[in-house]
């Protein structure tokens, strides 16, 4: 950083006239030595920018920290019956402009510290009497040692607009009031600071979020926790058994599993959730049989009901998801795990054998390591994607109705994970605030989980290891 | 003999399993052939059989239903978006894995940690954006949501790509090659299972995903939804009284593109995974 810094002071000192020049109109210093096109090209973005900042973001910008004032007030002209609105302020669009405007305003900055250092660095190769690159010269190294940046723009600009600055507006929104009574442009919303994460930990007569918050909470982390090692070992046991040397059709039994993949999660899962419905084919059939009457003298269902509440009651619906989720996540795994378990060295699973081992002993103590070898950072992966698996839960759930006052006040349901509960509040309640405050325990979470198990992976000390 | 039962007993269980995963299929299949229309609940197989709903899906759009005209937007949402995705990812995982510049380590930490937000999080204001930009209601949106932050998802790619021989792009250099030569003459044609991976899965991507797209297309027109959007709404409360099993023969028929790309990509599914992740 103070490299940087004094890379760009020393540029100032020893630079000349065109150098100094380019600190106002950025292309010229370009354009002195020679580099007109490139020099036109510099400029017209300075040109675009200072244009974009000025008539559209600047303005923005200066109501960031109130995030407007002036309420949208229309006035009926009774004689022309023509509706006036005043010049209204929307706090929407003064954040959303705001932080695009600023974001440009960094990129600027950025670009006119390396312009300045390039150009002075064209005056230096000058000054030694070494070449200066022609126009079709900096286009050859933009596919050669430069190429990098060509190849990373377009998709910097792509994960820019969809995901960083989403981002950084979410994490914005979470830090104000915007929820369903400060709604642009009929309503304007401001700054609160740490009130809504405050709000998430309390419960008291008015808001219930801190008694949800957690309950919430813990089955999202018992449910990743749950489901992916239930699937996993589900996925390596069922590979097994169709590996088995014994068993004869392998091919045919993989592809009953795997039929099951190429039909769409929606699909299935919206359909399984009707067959499990409380009038639905499964709780007919139950009736048929006599188990909702075995079941209520039990006590296990409510005298006043006639049908197993798989997916409307809670306990129920807990235990029933899990399971459908084997049904959908056990294929995957066993897909994925017949290719490792293939590759076991068989030498070893032989000399096990010829050393007398139990099929039980060969499981746990070869196969069981070796895959935990291989798969275990996608365990991760695959614990983060349960934490944020929005598909099982909301499809099958959708039309749960929560028996509890408490998690109806903040629009959650017993079944719901944090990122459920969090589409919830966004579609349904326009709670924009405490979603937000939602997603970045989310995003908590993960990075913890992350950095907890993953810092090799970030690091990227192996990624030279294969090459 | 004992050996006997127990494969026998093998076999049993595959079967009672295999029975399990396939009911609700069976299901699936049977309901679309049903005259019913609405959700059966007594009987596991239709009482009368007919080929209406598939006639209904293909030839008579009505208010609600349009199935040519969704199939024909995620077609071509699915194509654009594929195209983009895969130029995209194997673009960044290049850069990452075969080129050494400043700031790349920190890049590639930072695009693991903006994967860590939660995909529902960003989605209303992605929203907010795409209105900026005026591309809701529109197909162009729709690629745009889903191609556009595809960069991020490299590391796959990267991991294969780690795996060819430095040794290769060292010579073509000494030749005289360009990054430009070396990157399509020699990465490419060695990374044929990532490719078809990456191709398979992001053409794949749009015709799962309702909720964006419920999101992003506000039309109340059926022309403009597409098909994961409009089997959605067919199971909405006040239609699936009378759509039920045209949803289901929908979900049959989207299921044959798809079950066609599982079988080309099986090929290189495993070899493409394992390939970028373990290699030793």
């Amino acid at each position: 950083m103070k490299k940087y810094l004094t890379e760009f002071g020393r540029a100032i000192k020893h630079g000349d006239i065109w150098t100094r020049l380019s600190l106002l109109v950025m292309g010229i210093g370009y354009v002195g030595h020679g580099q007109i096109i490139k020099g036109i090209l510099i400029t017209l973005i300075q040109v675009g920018f200072c244009f974009f900042t000025g008539r559209v973001s600047w303005q923005y910008i200066c109501k960031l920290n109130t995030l407007g004032t002036v309420q949208r007030e229309e006035k009926l002209d009774v004689l022309t019956l023509t509706k006036t609105v005043n010049d209204y302020d929307n706090s929407l669009q003064i954040l959303l402009f705001g932080v695009i405007g600023i974001l440009l305003i960094v990129a600027f900055i950025l670009l006119y510290i390396g312009n300045l250092k390039a150009v002075f660095q064209i005056q230096q190769q000058k000054e030694n009497g070494k070449h200066v690159n022609s126009f079709r010269e900096d286009l050859n190294d933009l596919v050669n040692g430069k190429f990098h940046i060509t190849l990373l723009t377009l998709p910097a600009i792509g994960v820019l607009l969809i995901n960083v600055i989403p981002i950084i507006f979410m994490i914005c929104v979470a830090f104000t009031n915007y929820d369903m009574q400060h709604q642009p442009p009929t309503y304007l919303f401001t700054w609160v600071g740490w009130e809504n994460f405050v709000q998430l930990l309390t419960t008291d007569a008015t808001t219930t979020f801190g008694f949800v918050f957690t309950r919430i909470l813990i089955w999202t982390l018992f449910w990743s926790v749950i489901a992916t090692f239930s699937t996993y070992f589900g996925g390596i046991l069922l590979a097994k058994l169709i590996n088995d040397k014994t068993v004869r059709w392998k091919k045919m039994w993989r592809t009953m599993f795997v039929i099951t993949i190429a039909i769409p999660q929606f699909v299935t899962l919206l359909l399984i959730g009707k067959m499990f419905g409380d009038y639905g084919i499964v709780n007919s059939f139950c009736n048929k049989i006599g188990l909702v009457d075995l079941l209520q003298r039990v006590g296990m269902i409510s005298d006043g009901i006639r049908y197993i509440p798989f997916l409307s009651k809670p306990g129920w619906a807990h235990v029933m998801i899990i399971l459908i989720n084997l049904w959908v996540g056990i294929p995957y795994q066993m897909l994925s795990a017949t290719g490792i378990l293939l590759n076991i060295p068989e030498d070893q699973l032989e000399s096990a054998r010829i050393d007398g081992a139990s099929e039980a002993q060969i499981f746990w103590k070869i196969t069981m390591p070796y895959m935990l070898f291989v798969t275990g950072p996608s365990l991760i992966t695959a614990l983060i994607a349960n934490i944020n698996n929005f598909n099982v839960i909301y499809l099958l759930t959708h039309d749960y109705v929560t028996p509890s006052m408490k998690y109806a006040n903040s629009s959650a349901k017993e079944v719901d994970l944090l990122v459920t509960w969090l589409f919830t509040l966004t579609n349904e309640d326009s709670n924009y605030k405490m979603a937000s405050v939602i997603g970045i325990c989310v995003f908590i979470i993960c990075a913890a989980l992350t950095l907890f198990s993953f810092s090799r992976l970030l690091a990227g000390n192996r990624e030279e290891e294969f090459q | 003999m004992r050996k006997k039962i127990k494969i026998i007993g093998k076999h049993v269980l595959l079967a009672v399993l295999a029975f399990i995963w396939l009911v609700p299929i069976v299901w699936l299949l049977v309901t679309s052939f049903s005259a019913y229309k609405g959700i059966n609940t007594l009987h596991f197989f239709p009482t009368e059989w007919s080929l209406d709903n598939y006639a209904q899906i293909f030839f008579r759009p009505d208010t609600v239903v349009n199935f040519p005209a969704w199939f024909r937007n995620s077609l071509v949402i699915g194509t654009f978006t594929c195209l983009i995705s895969t130029f995209f990812v194997l673009m960044v995982a290049y850069a990452m894995s075969c080129m050494r510049f400043r700031g790349r380590k920190q890049l590639m930490s930072f695009s693991v940690i903006l994967g860590m937000f939660p995909g529902v999080l960003s989605m209303i204001a992605i929203y907010f954006v795409m209105k900026l930009i005026g591309l809701t209601n529109s197909l162009v949106g729709l690629i745009v949501v889903y191609s556009a932050g595809s960069g991020l998802g490299f590391l796959i790619c990267k991991g294969f790509f780690d795996t060819i021989p430095s040794s290769l792009r060292e010579s073509a250099k000494l030749e005289g090659a360009s990054q430009l030569k070396i990157f399509t003459r020699i990465v490419i044609p060695l990374s044929k299972p990532i490719i078809v991976y990456t191709v398979i899965n992001s053409f794949l991507a749009p015709w799962m995903d309702f909720v964006m797209a419920n999101l992003m297309i506000r039309s109340k027109n059926p022309e403009d939804w597409t098909v994961a959007m409009g089997l959605y709404k067919l199971v909405e409360k006040t239609l699936v009284g009378n759509y039920f099993s045209v949803f289901c023969a929908g979900g049959i028929i989207v299921a044959i593109p798809i079950s066609v790309l599982f079988v080309i990509m099986q090929r290189f599914y495993v070899e493409g995974i394992t390939g970028g992740a373990v290699k030793g």
